[in-house]
């Protein structure tokens, strides 16, 4: 036979479990375990008992608050999670999330991040040069001669004082070899400028990642490694890369480099992509010159450069027609490049 | 330059495929830019002469031609073209010819007219991407002769050539580098020098500008047009034939890179003068135009008058003329910057300059002058002196040099033979004087003067060895971070701040145009000597007048909210010196689109401005008013004492050209220019374990007390516990119900914290009260409840 415990219990798990609502639930705690509840009516009852059934009911009525209570808990919980999940279910997923307002960084500010990151990586330091330069750092320092074409007014912007807008980075390796001895491991990225007519290529300005290392033993081998290596990192590990002899004054030998990949929009065609060479050693003498010692000593240092047109490494990377987008700033191009 | 391949297949054999050649000389250091092919080697067009032509009978524009196609039988030919006379050879194409385009000949009759056959232009012939009328052929054509042996079959090369080869300038030059490369013999110049002799006949008064100077006095000449074979050469390559001389000097050019003239011996008076221009002496040249000169420029001239700019371009008075019977050939070598000065300062470049301004071979002078003596002797039927007349000395060759084996294994980064080397220097025509196993010495050829030290031979090496047999290697290692690396980093971070709150980056020239001049933004801009156009005359003084630009673009192009921002370098005056700054320009609607979490669209203001440069993390910034014509409202920018840079409202005058349809808001700050050392880095603070107490005060104030008073009275009494204030609304209608007439509302957060224990509520509300009584009675504001 059940004690009356017993049925109280299960007529409270009975009426919890039927509770509709909260308020229901409610009602049962009160009717069954509040302060004038039937089940707490029974701890009264206690001392009405006997000594011997004291312990046996004392357990019983334990284990019965214990398990209304627990009942009580665990619907209250069904009821919320119900209710909550009732209440959004409403909510129509599909509407758009809250508009982000980012903006965007240049196109040539995002090449130059992906350059530098990954000269970076090979333990290039940056260093930097002015815009407005003297002859001597853009010109005589770097092996071009006195009548040189490219210090020609029709192609180089000069200021009234006779210093001009510098026509490539590679005044920085002037600079950065005027201002430390050897070994140097840098890239410059900056501005240059050329008196081109402006078109979909040419812009008067235009920006280059300039890059030298001079140490004992660099040899075209290195630069080889080292552009390969930035090149197929940028536009892909398939990416065919070829060097073809060139002249510039301020390296011997020379080379541009052409990339070909089929990933680009130029597919099967070769692509000129930057110029390069091993430091002429008239530049190291040069600079010991002007920095009245022979710290670079041509037979002891060796060195390679290189210039990356950023412009055109973005038209490339970027598919751009057209680099005069660059300097247009139309937001309807900018955001384009938000990431 | 370009090239001919049948040219040069008379001097080396040339690889049976025009892409293995080209692909040869590419990855040699001679790009290939251009493949072209030529020649019109057609069956069934034949080279006829026009012996009659009647107007057509029913069309006003057609002709009727009687033609000699060379078979004994009269041709009749009815044609459209005006630009012949009787007795002219032009292309004849037959009945059953097949021309460009699929388009077939036929007999046909034309307006009532029988037609057998058609008289060609050169674009019909594929010969040309345009032309006017018939192509007239030479007279010395072979009647009935097909027209392929006039225009056979030809490949065109354009080739890059750097300016340090001259040599390759000819195409006897690029044979031989060809026969370098392909490592196939280069057919000998069987030309001999000519026997010379100093004479008063020719003086040179300016050694330095022209070491060298030749002439040779040939007789007996007629002037006329050429050979076939010979415009056949030039017109391949494009250039024009002019006649029979004067072709001659140009072929010799093109066949071997040295440039000649040919003076009309008749009009020059007395010997040759090689002299320096007098002061405002003026010539007029073979163009037709007059040249003012300097007294740097050369001039060839007789005993009254300049003949001729030294190696740049002949005069109009002394050129070979149809009426020419003897002529005085010039072969020279001038100083190449000379030459490059002259032609530039004229803007008078010739093919002539290209070659002398490069440096022309001191060893083809002479014998250039004797193959187009020779070729006068055959073609214009001349009498050459038996002297060829000579002044100056030639330049002498470059100096022999060694090459170290090692040194090349070493900067190549590869193992080179000194086997491989050798063979590779006398493919060039390098003479090997002498050496060890570790070191030769080699003599350089004439040609050569741009093999001036080791390492140009190590050039050499490698552009045969080829690259592509040298096996790229890591020498990646260590690099210190640098002051130029810090500030990178520093305005990358800058970069992605103004990109998150919603800017996007312009990058506006460093070169600004003539409009910005003259006051406002672009005030005192270091002016360039010599801008090529308008809109780039001047170095930037700011960052400003791209912003505005790039703002005027993006109205025009409907942008309903513009936010944009730059980092990078301005030049100051008065001498361009440099300083890093960045700028913020917005205007328009706070967000760029309507959307349905958006309250009420709001238009960007001051404090949109505001809070973006406090975003920037340059420190704790103030605000305080100035004044300038630019702006409407105009701060000076303090970052703890130091002010740098300016925020406003840009005034109307610099708003409107924009376009802006809304206040514009900019601001240019400088950035630090010192990243020597690391910025200091944050320390931890220790986190706050006590709860804090939060109060409001909510009040009335007139207009005129600034959010800054009210602030400096509230926390200004030492209160120990207050701990933070934070202004979180604030209504300021003028003359609203709700504020009261002249009065703004505003409501200040204010939280009280001890770091030590809990706060009661008795304390915090005493401090909270002394506040609120020292408030109004400081400022006299309104509290309310």
């Amino acid at each position: 036979m059940m004690h009356p415990l017993e049925e109280l219990r299960d007529a409270a798990l009975a009426e919890i479990a039927g509770a509709p609502n909260e308020q229901a639930l409610e009602a049962a705690r009160v009717r069954y375990l509040g302060k004038s509840g039937s089940i707490s009516a029974w701890s009264e009852q206690m001392k009405t008992l006997s000594k011997e059934e004291r312990p046996v009911v004392g357990k019983l009525l334990n284990q019965s608050r214990t398990a209304v209570a627990a009942a009580l808990e665990q619907a209250s919980e069904k009821l919320r999670a119900a209710s909550e999940s009732g209440a959004l279910a409403e909510i129509d997923i599909s509407l758009p999330g809250t508009p982000n307002e980012l903006g965007a960084l240049h196109p040539l500010t995002q090449m130059l991040d992906r350059a530098i990151g990954l000269f970076r990586r090979m333990g290039f330091a940056l260093a930097e040069g002015p815009d407005v330069e003297d002859e001597w750092h853009c010109f005589d320092a770097l092996n071009t001669a006195p009548d040189h074409p490219a210090r020609n007014e029709a192609d180089t912007f000069y200021l009234p004082d006779g210093r001009l807008l510098r026509t490539h980075t590679s005044t920085v390796q002037i600079r950065t070899m005027e201002s430390a001895g050897p070994p140097i491991r840098v890239i410059a990225p900056g501005a240059a400028f050329r008196r081109d007519e402006v078109d979909a290529t040419h812009s008067a300005q235009f920006h280059q990642i300039e890059g030298l290392y001079v140490d004992e033993g660099v040899s075209v081998a290195d630069l080889k490694g080292t552009l390969e290596y930035f090149l197929r990192e940028l536009f892909g590990s398939d990416t065919a890369v070829r060097f073809r002899p060139h002249y510039f004054p301020f390296t011997e030998p020379s080379f541009e480099i052409d990339v070909k990949s089929k990933a680009l929009k130029s597919g099967e065609k070769w692509i000129e992509v930057a110029g390069c060479g091993m430091v002429h050693p008239a530049v190291f003498e040069e600079v010991n010159r002007a920095r009245h010692d022979a710290a670079y000593d041509p037979e002891k240092w060796t060195g390679f450069a290189f210039g990356l047109g950023m412009d055109r490494l973005a038209m490339i990377l970027f598919d751009i027609p057209d680099i005069r987008f660059f300097a247009q700033n139309d937001l309807r191009f900018l955001r384009q490049f938000a990431s | 330059m370009k090239f001919s391949l049948n040219w040069l297949g008379e001097f080396v054999e040339l690889p049976n495929d025009t892409a293995t050649l080209a692909e040869l000389l590419t990855l040699a250091g001679v790009e290939i830019e251009g493949i072209e092919k030529r020649g019109a080697n057609f069956e069934h067009v034949v080279v006829a002469q026009i012996n009659a032509s009647t107007e057509h009978p029913n069309a006003d524009r057609l002709s009727v031609c009687q033609v000699d196609d060379g078979s004994g039988q009269p041709r009749q030919i009815v044609c459209g073209a005006k630009n012949y006379k009787v007795g002219d050879k032009v292309p004849l194409a037959l009945p059953g010819a097949v021309l460009p385009n699929d388009f077939k000949i036929k007999a046909s009759k034309l307006r009532g007219v029988e037609s057998q056959g058609m008289l060609c232009s050169a674009k019909e012939l594929a010969l040309a991407e345009d032309s006017a009328g018939l192509l007239i052929l030479s007279p010395e054509a072979k009647i009935g002769a097909p027209i392929g042996e006039l225009f056979p079959n030809d490949t065109i090369l354009d080739v890059e050539i750097t300016p340090n080869r001259a040599d390759l300038l000819s195409h006897y030059g690029l044979a031989r580098e060809i026969a370098a490369l392909t490592q196939k013999p280069l057919r000998k110049l069987e030309i001999a020098e000519p026997a010379t002799r100093e004479r008063a006949e020719v003086q040179i008064s300016a050694p330095n500008e022209c070491p060298f100077y030749s002439a040779r006095r040939i007789e007996n000449v007629t002037v006329g047009s050429s050979p076939a074979w010979l415009r056949a050469k030039l017109e391949a390559v494009g250039l024009r034939s002019v006649n029979n001389v004067v072709d001659i000097t140009n072929f010799v050019m093109l066949e071997l890179g040295q440039p000649l003239h040919a003076f009309d011996a008749a009009k020059l008076t007395g010997g040759i003068n090689v002299r320096l221009a007098r002061p405002n002496e003026k010539f007029l040249a073979l163009d037709g135009r007059t040249y003012q000169l300097d007294e740097k420029m050369l001039l060839i001239a007789d005993a009254e008058r300049a003949v001729g700019i030294g190696g740049v371009m002949g005069g109009d008075e002394s050129g070979v003329t149809e009426a020419t019977r003897a002529i005085v050939l010039e072969s020279a070598y001038f100083q190449p910057s000379n030459i490059r000065r002259t032609a530039r300062e004229l803007n008078l470049p010739s093919d002539a300059s290209y070659r002398f301004e490069r440096g022309v071979d001191p060893g083809m002078i002479l014998r250039a002058s004797a193959r187009a003596t020779q070729l006068l002797q055959e073609i214009a039927g001349g009498a050459p002196a038996n002297e060829t007349v000579v002044a100056g000395i030639l330049p002498a060759p470059p100096t022999g040099f060694s090459l170290r084996y090692a040194r090349c294994s070493q900067l190549l980064g590869t193992a080179v033979l000194p086997s491989e080397a050798d063979r590779i220097l006398e493919g060039f025509g390098l003479e090997k004087l002498g050496g060890t196993i570790e070191q030769a010495t080699w003599k350089i050829p004439s040609y050569r003067a741009d093999l001036r030290r080791e390492v140009d031979l190590i050039e050499e090496v490698v552009r045969v060895f080829g690259i592509n047999r040298i096996e790229g290697s890591n020498r990646s290692c260590f690099s210190a971070v640098s002051s130029a690396d810090r500030r990178y980093d520093f305005e990358s971070k800058l970069r992605q701040r103004l990109a998150a709150r919603g800017f996007c980056e312009a990058r506006t020239s460093a070169l600004v145009g003539r409009e910005s001049l003259g006051g406002g933004f672009g005030e005192g801009a270091v002016e360039l000597r010599n801008p090529l156009s308008e809109d780039h005359v001047a170095l930037r003084p700011s960052l400003v007048p791209g912003l505005l630009g790039a703002l005027e673009r993006n109205v025009r192009a409907g942008a309903k909210s513009v936010r944009l921002f730059e980092i990078g370098r301005a030049f100051f005056p008065p001498d361009g010196a440099e300083a890093r700054r960045v700028a913020l320009l917005l205007s328009g609607q706070a967000e760029s689109q309507a959307n349905w979490r958006g309250g009420r669209a709001r238009p960007l203001d001051l404090f949109d401005l505001k809070g973006a440069l406090e975003a920037l993390g340059l420190g704790s910034l103030r605000l305080e008013r100035s004044e300038s014509p630019n702006f409407a409202l105009v701060t000076n920018v303090f970052s703890e004492k130091r002010q740098i840079g300016v925020a406003g409202q840009v005034s109307s005058a610099h708003a409107a050209p924009a376009g802006a349809t809304a206040p514009v808001f900019l601001a240019e700050l400088n950035l630090p220019n010192d990243f020597e050392i690391t910025t200091q880095t944050r320390r931890f603070q220790d986190l706050q374990r006590f709860p804090s107490i939060t109060r409001d005060i909510a009040l009335f104030a007139p207009e005129s007390i600034t959010h800054a008073a009210i602030l400096s009275s509230l926390t200004s009494g030492s209160e120990p516990l207050l701990v933070e204030v934070e202004l979180f609304d604030l209504f300021s209608g003028k003359g609203s119900a709700d504020s009261g007439g002249d009065r703004k509302s505003l409501a200040y957060s204010l939280t009280y914290r001890d770091k030590n224990r809990t706060l009661t509520s008795d304390e915090v509300n005493a401090a909270h009260d002394r506040i609120r009584e020292r408030l109004r009675s400081e400022l006299g504001v309104e509290l309310r409840e």
